[in-house]
């Protein structure tokens, strides 16, 4: 045992001198904490994406139309470009043949583009014609936007829908028959709810199928649903032209309300409902892990820099063994973890008030497991490569790999599930996991076990392998 | 004091020791000399128990020297042919951790560190890192980390290598004054001037084979002699020449004859030949034999080579 505190004694010292290590440790992860923390908007309260280019012409009369590119330029995600600007800096509306030439140039100021053509809605087909022209570079961007149009699209002018629903009865029944039909529809509407017949069925025949006149002076029960239709900023840039116009707006208004009404969403969080910052306390996690995956890694193949120096031919003519220098750097290796994972969350408890002290035990326990377990796989590492730069090389790899893969980017549940039951195999998700056992679901010691169980059966069983190879390989040679 | 029996040592396809058998006693400062890859320093790290022998035993003081056998590695030293130090950690640091190993400790660990760092003229540099140092100084500390737990045997393996000649006259004194006080070494070396002026026996490596064993004198006698023989062309010497002109090769010029013997000559049977000949031993001028010579006796090569 007392060789190995002399070499960890020794480890230490060398840390110590070295400044960049030390400040690796120390500062940056104050830096990259407060980066990343910038970069992924942690103090917003609202979490998504943020103005998004998105090009816009609308070549429809339909006061719908008008609607929708009112409610694009509302919603925050997308910054909505309608207007042309002339070089003389006069402008004019924007057209689809702007669009073409203007996405195409390499330096383009949006990569998405929403046509309402003229016939968005048509007596022949059913449904919507509406045009998304995108310049798809990022797959996962070009995905938020659809998305995001398609919730926009529907939730502000359901009314569309109900129009090409008449335009297709029309055209199937023919003029007069769909008079009827509508006629009788009215009559017993009227019949029914003593509305006045004639309205009733000239709504109809607009497509508005009197969501709003049932719904409108109700709140919805979830305020956040609301935010769709909450009141346009003055300041945006919306042109004065498409200033939501006052028939269609209650419509609208009512409309979401009526959808609210039909799915009501009731979010009710079972979970962390009490932690002060959630999304930073969820994702600090990843980001520690990742960074001591590379810290460590790093510390590991100091071996062969010790190898190199000729160090261990000492060392061993001494009374020490392999396994003394091995469980020396083990025992660095996990104090200098535990010692970077506390100051990565003192961090974020600065930065982003992360709740640490509140579970300060079970986390300083969690954090130790999380070291082992990356410890033994810089060990490993070592133990595998034949010189440091490979060791550095394959690290970058896997580490790259495993902190994907274990949700250390981004969820995984965004990943395909055959990819999921990898996620399982990770150190970084486990240990993830165990942070958010603590700092997020406040659990107590014994909940925690199974899961400090792993990390100490990953540690466990790497490092027996790692020490195995060690045996074999070339380092001690 | 150690034992070498058959011990043989390969990597691979490569012998680095074939089958070398070797008794060093108590006291004795030995030399091991041999060109580059001769297998000096893997005998050594058989020795200090780095690596294991593929076959033979190796005994000090009737233990065999395996590397579990933790005890008689604190009668071992080491000067490994690299500098191995902690570059970042100052003389003193090194020395500390070093000693610390072979569980010194307190104020005894600070006495002899002081000594250490006094005889090799470093005291005053004891708190500057290591990667500081000068090469020769560093090859200075090299040395007294391997002698802070007092070894009865010290294994240097060519420690003055890249050391200025006054450093290296001060590791030579320093070493030879360890020897007086009674500490075993053995000292590789390729540089025979070393192996002349410390060692009191010298084997002679390579190949992982050793080719000769003994003092200075003893190999000495086993070369055929100097590469160069000078003596009068007189009237008394020409049997003499005649007859040696068919041992090597003779010239003659200025008066006088200049004869290099072929390799397999030996010395004693020049001086016969001209006993024979009453050609007094006077008339003979040669250079001083060398260990150089002997090594190119044994291999026919240089020791540079
Ligand atoms: N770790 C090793 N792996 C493979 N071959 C080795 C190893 N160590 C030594 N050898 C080989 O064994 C032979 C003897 O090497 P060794 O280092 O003992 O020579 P040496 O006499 O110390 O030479 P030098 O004067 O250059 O230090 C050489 O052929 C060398 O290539
Ligand atoms: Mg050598």
């Amino acid at each position: 045992m007392r060789p190995i505190l002399v070499l960890l004694r020794k480890d230490f010292t060398n840390f110590f001198r070295n400044k960049a290590a030390v400040s690796l440790t120390f500062i940056v992860p104050f830096a990259m904490i407060w980066l990343f923390g910038v970069i992924f908007g942690v103090n917003k309260k609202d979490s998504g994406p943020n103005g998004i280019p998105l090009a816009v012409v609308n070549a429809s009369d339909n006061p719908a139309a008008a609607t929708l590119v009112a409610a694009l330029q509302a919603e925050k995600s997308f910054y909505v470009y309608t207007k042309f600007v002339n070089p003389d800096k006069s402008t004019r509306p924007l057209t689809e043949a702007d669009l073409r030439s203007m996405m195409q140039a390499p330096d383009a100021d949006f990569r998405f583009a929403l046509v309402i053509p003229p016939d968005v809605v048509s007596e022949t087909t059913f449904g919507l014609h509406l045009k998304i022209f995108s310049n798809p570079r990022n797959e996962i961007e070009t995905q938020t936007v659809n998305g995001m149009l398609q919730k926009t699209i529907f939730t502000t002018v359901p009314q569309l829908l109900g129009q090409s629903l008449q335009a297709r009865a029309k055209n199937f029944l023919g003029d007069s028959r769909f008079k009827q039909f509508n006629g009788t529809i009215a009559a017993a509407v009227s019949d029914a709810f003593g509305a006045d017949k004639d309205q009733v069925q000239r709504d109809l025949e607009a497509g508005d199928f009197g969501f709003g006149q049932i719904t409108g002076p109700t709140q919805p029960a979830d305020r956040s649903l609301r935010r769709l239709d909450a009141p346009k900023d003055p300041t945006s840039n919306a042109p004065p032209t498409s200033v939501a116009q006052p028939a269609v707006a209650p419509a609208t208004t009512g409309a979401v309300d009526a959808l609210s009404r039909i799915v009501r969403l009731e979010t009710i969080q079972v979970v962390g409902a009490d932690v002060k910052s959630p999304f930073a306390t969820s994702i600090v996690g990843g980001w520690a892990i990742q960074f001591l995956l590379f810290a460590l890694s790093a510390s590991a193949t100091s071996l062969f820099r010790e190898r190199d120096a000729g160090i261990f031919q000492r060392l061993l003519a001494a009374p020490v063994t392999r396994a003394h220098i091995l469980w020396s750097k083990f025992l660095y290796g996990v104090i200098l973890g535990i010692v970077q994972l506390m100051v990565l969350f003192v961090a974020g408890r600065i930065l982003f008030g992360i709740e640490v002290e509140k579970h300060f035990v079970l986390l300083v326990l969690v954090c130790t497991f999380a070291a082992a377990a990356c410890t033994s796989f810089g060990m490993l590492l070592a133990a595998l490569s034949p010189n440091a730069e490979a060791a550095q090389g394959l690290a970058t790899f896997l580490i790259m790999i495993m902190s994907s893969l274990g949700g250390a980017w981004f969820p995984i549940t965004l990943m395909p599930v055959f990819i999921q039951q990898f996620s399982k195999l990770t150190l970084v998700y486990w240990s993830m996991e165990g942070f958010s056992a603590v700092l997020w679901a406040g659990q107590s010691f014994f909940q925690l076990l199974p899961i400090l169980g792993i990390l100490g059966g990953i540690t466990v069983l790497v490092m027996s392998i790692a020490v195995w190879r060690f045996n074999r390989g070339k380092i001690f040679g | 004091m150690l034992q070498l029996r058959s011990v043989t040592k390969r990597f691979g396809t490569i012998i680095a020791l074939d089958d070398v058998s070797l008794d060093i006693a108590r006291g004795e400062f030995f030399g091991l000399l041999g060109p580059n890859g001769a297998g000096k320093s893997t005998l050594m790290s058989l020795v200090a128990g780095l690596r294991a022998a593929d076959a033979g035993t190796l005994h000090l003081d009737g233990a065999p020297l395996t590397a579990a056998n933790a005890a008689s590695r604190t009668s071992l030293g080491l000067v490994p042919q690299h500098i191995a130090l902690y570059p970042e950690l100052n003389a003193d640091e090194n020395l500390r951790i070093f000693g610390a190993l072979y569980g010194l400790r307190g104020a005894d660990l600070r006495d002899r560190i002081n000594t250490a760092l006094t005889a090799v003229q470093l005291a005053d540099r004891r708190r500057d890192p290591v990667k500081n140092f000068s090469g020769g100084m560093q090859r200075r500390l090299n040395l007294v980390a391997a002698l802070l737990h007092r070894p009865k045997l010290l294994l240097c393996d060519e420690p003055t290598v890249g050391v200025d000649p006054q450093s290296r006259n001060a590791i030579f004194e320093y070493l030879q004054a360890l020897n007086r006080d009674g500490l075993t070494i053995i000292y590789s070396t390729h540089y025979m001037e070393e192996a002349t002026r410390l060692c009191s026996r010298i084997g002679i490596i390579d190949h992982g084979k050793i080719l000769a064993l003994g003092t200075l004198e003893e190999l000495l006698t086993r070369l055929p002699f100097e590469e160069e023989i000078r003596f009068p062309a007189t009237a008394a010497t020409a049997p003499l020449a005649v007859e040696l002109a068919a041992l090597g090769e003779l010239a003659t010029a200025d008066g006088s004859h200049r004869f290099r013997p072929h390799i397999d000559c030996k010395l004693s049977a020049f001086y016969a030949r001209a006993e024979s000949h009453a050609v007094p031993g006077r008339l003979f001028t040669s250079q001083r034999p060398t260990l150089e010579a002997v090594f190119l006796h044994l291999t026919g090569r240089t020791l540079r080579e």
